[in-house]
């Protein structure tokens, strides 16, 4: 799809070449085509004669940072007297990529990821995976975390995902410039400053006051993702209808464009990277996930950040599940790799490589969790981030929630180039209320 | 059709239908050898064409079973504001680039034309942008127009001017787009002319001269009108390409967060209308709205082809 409405248009001008050089692209998807057809036969029928009978072929498929690597590769030895797993990092638009495998209904994988943002999408089609019930998830949920399972539910209870991990939020802050604009900067006493949203704007300003060329707000998308994870119905009822007009919503509209009336927001949309290093961005809210993104992003900033409580509550923002398609043959084997992958011990392991933070409670008591974090000045922020897990609000998101919430997000950036917000709230309901109307929600 | 060829065609269809079979097995090297073109055109062109004209008229999210809807999609179409918008970015952004775009090349071509030395490099310089992969350029694009620390707004500032939000406002995304798509089909439509410029004979530049014509005049009253069957094709070209613009906006507004992405950048400024059906259609999981739109830029196209058709006609007749 990419470029090819342009440049073969643009090629179509001689039509010599163009058929040339479609021909010569055709010979090479041939022979791509064949390529791809064997190497299927070759694995299967090495799998058939050379492995020894009762070992069976399954495969797994993530994204990159998805899992743990080093549990990965540990699965395919740990399995390997019954199961020859084949596990593959999926790369590009994932969701895509199993839509179309998953319409198509031929080449599933035996166990796949699905994003936490993606759920209530599958979750449409539950008839395509397993009940995980029916495997035994029920005995294992009942120690996990009650909100993140039903997450990975449909409404008649049938558990499609099994939980890899979470994304409970907090607020990243910038200690050094909180000290420097004479603030206190220690987690705790942050925590306690900011209980509620006027607190934390009445700190905001103090602190752009002090040191103006810091913010304690990167973009107003950020605050309003927080704001309406503490609202108790977002867009879209459990009953199919638009709320997204409800009083709570515009409480958490009117909270999050306050940032920018109170000019306290940095409009770091396309500049985050550059901002964090800079130190325009004082403080930022994000999952437990986002402490790589921010590690990534700002490397020069090491051993400065802090992380301290949302105000208000805290909210979850993301976290994956493996869930088994309905064509897996043996859905019981496919759960075993499952459990094992995301034990305790193994979910700590994926902390440590890649902030995948463990949805399995049980793992927080590991050393990797409990330990200090260099990036952060050495705090222990499972203390932040663990509470924040367990006092996550349950909250209903309909499969439609990411299309009639995207108009708001559009309307936010018109409001951080100047329009005035309450404009600015009465068009996103309309445009969220004609994307409902498309998206079948009444 | 050339003569030559209809005479052929008239001769085949007065043989018998055996003969023609006969004739049409005896081929069979030459139309296996034609083959994978209509095979593929077949599959990833004509296909997906036929399926999304049927899937216009049905709800389907991708996964769950396609619904009949009749022509609800359309009447959505016709409300949605949002679309609305995707097509005068699109429009603006098509003008933005065409005009400046083609006069470019004209300027560009007369000089190629001029040059006696090197010409064969300044060609392969002048189409190299043509065939560079767009992701290429769009993440080059984004970076050297980043507010803050771009080469372009650092430069500006550099010379004592203001930096311009070339990623977050309304008139400079659009500026953005239209200059990254200038810059990749300047070349191309300059080689184009200068062929054209080639194909015009030396004696009419010669009548001209003893007729007492300047440079400019002799450009302006003898090449420009030469060129007129050159500059239609560029501009029909360029109209259908421009108002199908998708990569620039997608790549340079793309963002590793989960959040509202394929939106066309700040206040959706840069929302094009393929953009749009794109988002709805893969990011929304909306496939049937999707193909509404589609065929909705598809019907602006045509229309747009269609003036360009008739300005044409006019002008032969």
């Amino acid at each position: 799809m990419r470029g090819s409405p342009v440049s073969l248009a643009k090629k179509g001008v001689t039509m010599q070449v163009s058929r040339r050089d479609v021909l010569r692209g055709g010979g090479l998807a041939a022979l791509l085509g064949l390529g791809v057809m064997t190497l299927p036969g070759c694995s299967s029928s090495s799998g058939g004669s050379g492995a020894a009978p009762g070992i069976q072929d399954m495969s797994l498929w993530y994204w990159e940072g998805g899992l743990s690597e080093t549990v990965v590769k540990s699965a395919v030895p740990q399995f390997a007297s019954s199961v020859k797993l084949t596990a593959t990092k999926v790369g590009g638009d994932f969701k895509q990529k199993l839509q179309t495998t998953l319409a198509a209904g031929a080449g599933l994988p035996s166990i796949t990821g699905v994003k936490g943002e993606d759920m209530p999408y599958f979750r449409s089609a539950a008839a395509k995976f397993v009940d995980l019930n029916t495997l035994g998830a029920a005995d294992i949920a009942k120690t996990g975390l009650a909100w993140k399972w039903k997450e990975g539910q449909d409404l008649t209870g049938k558990q499609l995902g099994y939980p890899i991990d979470i994304g409970p939020t907090a607020m990243f802050y910038r200690s050094d410039i909180f000290e420097k604009a004479g603030l206190a900067s220690d987690p705790t006493a942050v925590s306690e400053a900011v209980k509620t949203w006027d607190d934390y704007y009445a700190l905001g300003t103090e602190l752009h006051g002090k040191v103006p060329k810091s913010y304690p707000i990167d973009q107003l998308s950020t605050i309003w993702n927080i704001a309406i994870g503490q609202t108790s119905g977002r867009f879209v009822s459990q009953d199919n209808k638009f709320i997204g007009d409800s009083d709570e919503l515009h409480q958490a509209w009117l909270i999050t464009t306050k940032a920018q009336t109170l000019g306290l927001n940095a409009k770091s949309g396309q500049t985050r990277s550059n901002d964090e290093q800079s130190g325009k961005i004082a403080a930022t809210f994000g999952a437990a996930w986002a402490a790589l993104d921010l590690q990534s992003e700002a490397p020069k900033t090491a051993g400065k950040w802090r992380v301290a409580s949302n105000p208000v509550k805290p909210t979850n923002y993301g976290g994956s599940f493996l869930t088994i398609p309905a064509a897996t043959k043996d859905p019981q084997a496919a759960f075993d790799i499952i459990k094992w992958i995301l034990s305790a011990d193994n979910e700590a392991k994926g902390f440590e490589d890649a902030k995948i933070f463990p949805a399995d409670p049980a793992a927080w008591v590991l050393p990797e969790l409990t330990g200090g974090s260099e990036f952060f000045g050495g705090q222990k922020t499972i203390e932040i981030f663990g509470p924040a897990g367990q006092l996550v609000p349950s909250q209903y998101v309909a499969p439609s929630d990411g299309a009639v919430g995207s108009p708001y997000n559009d309307e936010l950036t018109k409001v951080e180039n100047g329009k005035d917000p309450e404009k600015a709230w009465t068009d996103a309901v309309a445009a969220a209320k004609q994307v409902a109307a498309r998206q079948g929600v009444a | 059709m050339s003569p030559a060829s209809s005479k052929l065609l008239r001769r085949a269809r007065a043989e018998r239908p055996g003969a023609r079979r006969g004739a049409v097995l005896r081929a069979w090297p030459q139309y296996l050898a034609v083959s994978p073109f209509y095979l593929l055109f077949a599959v990833f062109g004509l296909l997906p064409v036929l399926f999304s004209a049927w899937l216009a008229f049905h709800f389907w999210n991708g996964l769950t079973p396609v619904t009949p809807a009749g022509l609800q999609q359309f009447k959505f179409l016709a409300d949605d504001l949002v679309f609305r918008r995707a097509v005068v970015n699109t429009l603006i952004i098509w003008v933005l680039a065409t005009v400046p775009m083609l006069l470019i090349s004209l300027g560009l071509a007369a000089a190629l034309n001029a040059v006696r030395r090197f010409r064969l490099f300044y060609q392969i310089v002048l189409f190299l942008p043509s065939v560079t992969s767009i992701v290429a350029i769009a993440i080059f694009f984004k970076a050297a127009f980043n507010d803050q620390i771009g080469l372009v707004n650092v430069t500006l500032r550099a010379i004592g001017l203001h930096g311009i939000g070339w990623m977050t406002e309304y008139w400079p995304i659009k500026i953005l787009i239209a200059a990254l798509m200038t810059w990749q089909w300047v070349g191309y439509n300059a080689i184009i002319y200068f062929a054209g410029m080639q194909a015009i004979p030396s004696d009419i530049y010669e009548a001209a001269k003893i007729d007492g014509a300047g440079a400019f005049r002799t450009f302006w009253s003898v090449t420009v009108p030469m060129l007129r069957p050159v500059l239609i094709f560029t501009v029909v070209i360029s109209t259908i390409t421009g108002l199908q613009s998708f990569t620039e906006p997608q790549v340079i507004f793309s963002s590793n967060a989960a959040i509202n992405p394929n939106s066309g950048g700040p206040g959706q400024a840069g929302l094009t209308m393929v953009l749009y059906f794109y988002q709805q259609a893969f990011t929304n999981n909306n496939f049937g709205y999707g193909a509404a739109i589609a065929y909705g830029v598809f019907a602006i196209v045509a229309l747009f082809a269609l003036i360009n058709w008739r300005i044409v006609a006019r002008r032969e007749s």
